[in-house]
C-alpha cells in the first residue's frame, strides 16, 4: 500500500469517527435566515421578465459544485483534482431543498448562470428540476463510464427512468430514532411511537413524515394520492392537537435526542448512525410497516457549459474505491455497487461500517423501504398545502 | 436673484435639499422601491405553481391573507405585546439602576446588557432550547417546587416563545429607556422632594413621565420585530404557536406562492402601522419627544 493510500485511509477513518450530519440543524436554521434575506431580492426579481442564457464562466478545466454540508471531505476533493486535473470549486451552499430552489430560481428561470455547474438535491426536488421546471441537462454519457456501477434499486426512479440527468450522491432512510433510556422500551411501530411517553417530534420533510404514517395506514406511497394520504394527515393533526407529537422540525432532533430532551423522533438514518456512536442509548428503528428511502441526486443545470466536467466529477465518485472513502466520511448509503468490499479493504472504523445496515444495507433490509412516489405539480401543491395546514403554517 | 426672509436674511434654497438628498435616496432605494415591488407582487397571479407571477390586480391574495391566517396574525400580535410588556417590566428597573445608581460603573453595566447580544440571534435562541429543555435545570427546579407537573414541559409552549422574544429583543428596550432616564435632571427629583413628595410620588409624577419617550421608542423597537419574528416560534414553540412570520416563510419557501407571501407581509405592515399610530396617539408623543 502506498503512502498516499495510507493517508487516504487515515483520513477516511478519521472522518468516519468524526463525521457530522449534512443536515446539521444550524445549517437548516441558517437556511431560515437565508430564506428571509433572499426573499426581497427574489420577490423583486420575480417582478421582471426577460434574460439570456449564460454559462457558469471560469477558466477551462475547472468545475464548480454546490452540495450540502459535510457531504465530502477535503481529501476527496484533492483526490479528484489530482486524478482528473480539473480544478474544483466546491461550495456547501445547500441547506434545504426549498431554500436552494428559491435561491436559484430567479436566475435559472431566466436561463442565467447560477455560478455552479452542478448541484445535489433530494428526489422530489430532482423531479421538480427535471420534469416540472426543466432546468437540468443530461450527463455527457462518454464521460460517465462508472454509471454502470449504480445499484440496480436506484437505476429507474419515476422522475428520471434512465438516469439521464440525475445520479444519486447518497441515500438515507427515514424511520424512528429514540432514546431507549427515556422511553424505557423499544419502539417498533408508529403506534408504539405515539403511545410512548415523553416529548416526540416528526420531520418537517413532508414526504418522510406523511410517508411513514401512510405506510402504517397500509397505503401505497409509491403512487401517493391526496385521498390515500388524508387519513394520515388527519392522524398527524390529531396527534399534534393531543400533544402526542410535540413539534415538527428538521434535524434539530440530533442534539435533543442525545440530551434526553426528546424521547423519540422521526429521523434520518445517517444522523442517527453518527450520534449513536457516542450515545449507545440512541436507537434507530424502521417501523414494521416500513420506512422511506430517499436519495440526494447530482444534477447539472441547463445554464452551464461545463456539463462534461461536471459529469467527470460525479463519475469520479462512482468509482467504488472513491465511493467507499466518501461513504466512510459521510456515513450515508452509497448508490455505488462494490462499496462494501472497498470499505473492508480500507480496514479500521471504515471496515466496521459494513456491518451497519444504516450505512451498508442488506437487500432484505432495503426491501422494507419504499420511495415516496413522484407527485405532479398540482398534487405536490395540494400535499404541501395540506401539510402546512396540519403543521400550523397553512 | 437671492431669496430673503422677513428679516431680510438670505434664504438657502439648495442646501436643505442637498442635506436631505442622501436620506431621500436611501428611502427611495431601500424603502419605497421594495415596498412598490412588494405591492406589485401582492397583486399578482400565477398561471402555474412555478411560473412567474404576473401583475393583474389580483386582490384575492389579500382576502385569503385575511381569511385564512387570522389565528396566526392574532397570535403574533398577542405574543409581541406580551413580550413588549415583559421587556418593559425587566428593562425599566434595570435602566433606572444604571442611570441613577450606576455611578462610575454605568458603562460597564451597559456593556453587560449588550455583550450577550454580540452572539448571533439564532445561537441565542437555540441556547434557550437547552435552557428550557426537559432535562434542563429550569424544568427540574419548577417540577421540584410543584409549579410544573412531573411531566410538565416549558419547551414548545407559548411561554417559551414569549420568553424567547422577550430575551432576544430586551436590549432594544433597555437602551432607549436608559437614554431617556439618563437625560432627566436629578435636580427635578430633588425639587419634588423639597415639595414634600415621597420617592414613589416623585417617580410617578416626575421620572416616569419624563422617561416616556424612551418607553415609547423601546416599545416600538421590541414590538415590531417581535411580531414579525419566526425564529422563536419555530425553535421554541410547537405547531399551535405558529406566528405570521412562519406562514410567510412557508408560503415563500415551501409553497412557492410569492403573491400570497407578499400580501401577508403587506397586511402585516398595515396592521403594525395602525397599531403604531394608535399607540402614538394614546401616548401623545408629539408632546413628549
Amino acid at each position: 500500500m502506498t503512502q498516499h493510500e495510507d493517508a487516504v485511509r487515515a483520513q477516511a477513518v478519521r472522518m468516519a469517527r468524526d463525521a457530522m450530519s449534512r443536515r446539521r440543524f444550524l445549517g437548516r436554521a441558517g437556511a431560515l435566515f437565508g430564506g428571509a434575506l433572499v426573499a426581497p431580492s427574489v420577490l423583486a426579481a420575480c417582478g421582471s421578465s426577460g434574460g439570456s442564457k449564460a454559462g457558469s464562466g471560469g477558466g477551462a478545466k475547472s468545475v464548480h459544485i454546490s452540495n450540502w454540508t459535510s457531504y465530502i471531505s477535503t481529501q476527496s476533493k484533492k483526490d479528484f483534482t489530482r486524478e482528473t486535473g480539473i480544478a474544483l470549486t466546491y461550495t456547501e451552499d445547500i441547506n434545504d431543498n426549498n431554500e436552494y430552489f428559491a435561491k436559484v430560481r430567479p436566475n435559472l428561470s431566466r436561463k442565467r448562470s447560477i455560478g455552479s455547474d452542478a448541484f445535489v438535491l433530494t428526489d422530489w426536488m430532482a423531479n421538480r428540476m427535471i420534469n416540472q421546471v426543466k432546468w437540468t441537462q443530461p450527463f455527457v454519457a462518454a464521460k460517465f463510464p462508472n454509471k454502470s456501477n449504480l445499484r440496480a434499486a436506484l437505476q429507474h426512479p419515476g422522475f428520471d427512468p434512465d438516469r439521464k440527468s440525475s445520479a444519486p450522491w447518497a441515500s438515507g432512510i427515514a424511520g424512528i430514532a429514540y432514546n431507549v433510556k427515556t422511553t424505557g422500551k423499544e419502539i417498533k411501530t408508529i403506534d408504539d411511537f405515539l403511545a410512548v411517553g415523553g416529548t416526540k417530534t416528526v420531520l418537517s420533510e413532508m414526504r418522510d413524515t406523511v410517508g411513514l404514517f401512510m405506510l402504517a395506514d397500509g397505503k401505497n406511497i409509491k403512487k401517493p394520492t391526496l385521498a390515500d394520504a388524508e387519513p394520515s394527515f388527519a392522524r398527524i393533526k390529531q396527534a399534534l392537537a393531543d400533544g402526542k407529537i410535540k413539534g415538527v422540525n428538521g434535524n434539530e432532533y440530533v442534539n435533543d435526542l442525545g440530551s434526553g430532551n426528546l424521547a423519540a423522533a422521526f429521523a434520518w438514518s445517517g444522523d442517527v448512525a453518527q450520534i449513536a456512536k457516542s450515545n449507545p442509548d440512541i436507537k434507530f428503528a424502521v417501523p414494521e410497516s416500513g420506512g422511506t428511502l430517499w436519495s440526494d441526486n447530482f444534477m447539472i443545470p441547463y445554464t452551464t457549459e461545463k456539463a462534461d466536467l461536471a459529469t467527470e466529477f460525479v463519475n469520479f465518485f462512482y468509482d467504488p474505491k472513491n465511493a467507499a472513502i466518501l461513504t466512510a466520511e459521510i456515513q450515508y448509503i452509497s448508490p455505488v455497487n462494490g462499496v462494501a468490499e472497498e470499505l473492508t479493504k480500507l480496514g479500521g472504523a471504515a471496515a466496521k461500517l459494513v456491518d451497519n445496515p444504516l450505512v451498508v444495507p442488506t437487500d432484505a433490509f432495503l426491501a422494507t423501504l419504499s420511495i415516496f412516489g413522484v407527485l405532479d405539480e398540482k398534487a405536490e401543491a395540494a400535499f404541501d398545502k395540506r401539510f402546512a395546514e396540519v403543521t400550523g403554517t397553512g | 436673484m437671492i431669496e430673503r426672509d422677513d428679516q431680510g436674511r438670505k434664504r438657502a434654497t439648495i442646501a436643505p435639499w442637498l442635506l436631505q438628498g442622501p436620506g431621500i435616496v436611501f428611502l427611495i432605494v431601500f424603502f419605497f422601491f421594495p415596498l412598490y415591488t412588494l405591492g406589485r407582487m401582492a397583486l399578482s397571479a400565477r398561471a402555474s405553481r412555478f411560473s412567474d407571477p404576473v401583475f393583474s390586480w389580483h386582490w384575492d391574495n389579500f382576502s385569503s391573507a385575511f381569511s385564512k391566517y387570522g389565528d396566526q396574525f392574532t397570535r403574533s400580535f398577542l405574543y409581541a405585546a406580551a413580550a413588549t410588556l415583559l421587556a418593559l417590566v425587566i428593562a425599566y428597573p434595570l435602566a433606572y439602576v444604571i442611570a441613577f445608581r450606576g455611578g462610575r460603573f454605568k458603562n460597564v453595566l451597559l456593556g453587560l446588557v449588550v455583550v450577550p447580544f454580540f452572539t448571533n440571534f439564532l445561537i441565542r435562541t437555540l441556547a434557550w432550547k437547552t435552557i428550557l429543555g426537559d432535562q434542563g435545570t429550569v424544568v427540574s427546579v419548577l417540577r421540584g417546587v410543584g409549579i410544573l407537573g412531573s411531566s410538565g414541559t416549558l419547551l414548545r409552549t407559548p411561554l417559551a416563545v414569549i420568553g424567547g422574544l422577550t430575551y432576544n429583543f430586551l436590549p432594544f428596550m433597555v437602551l432607549p429607556v436608559y437614554v431617556a432616564l439618563e437625560k432627566i435632571d436629578p435636580r427635578l427629583v430633588d425639587a419634588a422632594r423639597d415639595l414634600y413628595s415621597d420617592t414613589w410620588r416623585a417617580f410617578r409624577k416626575v421620572v416616569f413621565p419624563l422617561s416616556l419617550p424612551g418607553v415609547f421608542a423601546g416599545s416600538l423597537l421590541v414590538f415590531i420585530p417581535a411580531a414579525g419574528d419566526f425564529v422563536n416560534a419555530y425553535y421554541l414553540g410547537n405547531t399551535n404557536n405558529s406566528m405570521i412570520g412562519n406562514v410567510v416563510q412557508n408560503q415563500f419557501l415551501v409553497q412557492v406562492d410569492y403573491p400570497v407571501a407578499a400580501a401577508l407581509s403587506f397586511v402585516f405592515m398595515a396592521i403594525v402601522m395602525v397599531i403604531v399610530i394608535a399607540y402614538a396617539r394614546v401616548l401623545g408623543t408629539e408632546d413628549l419627544v
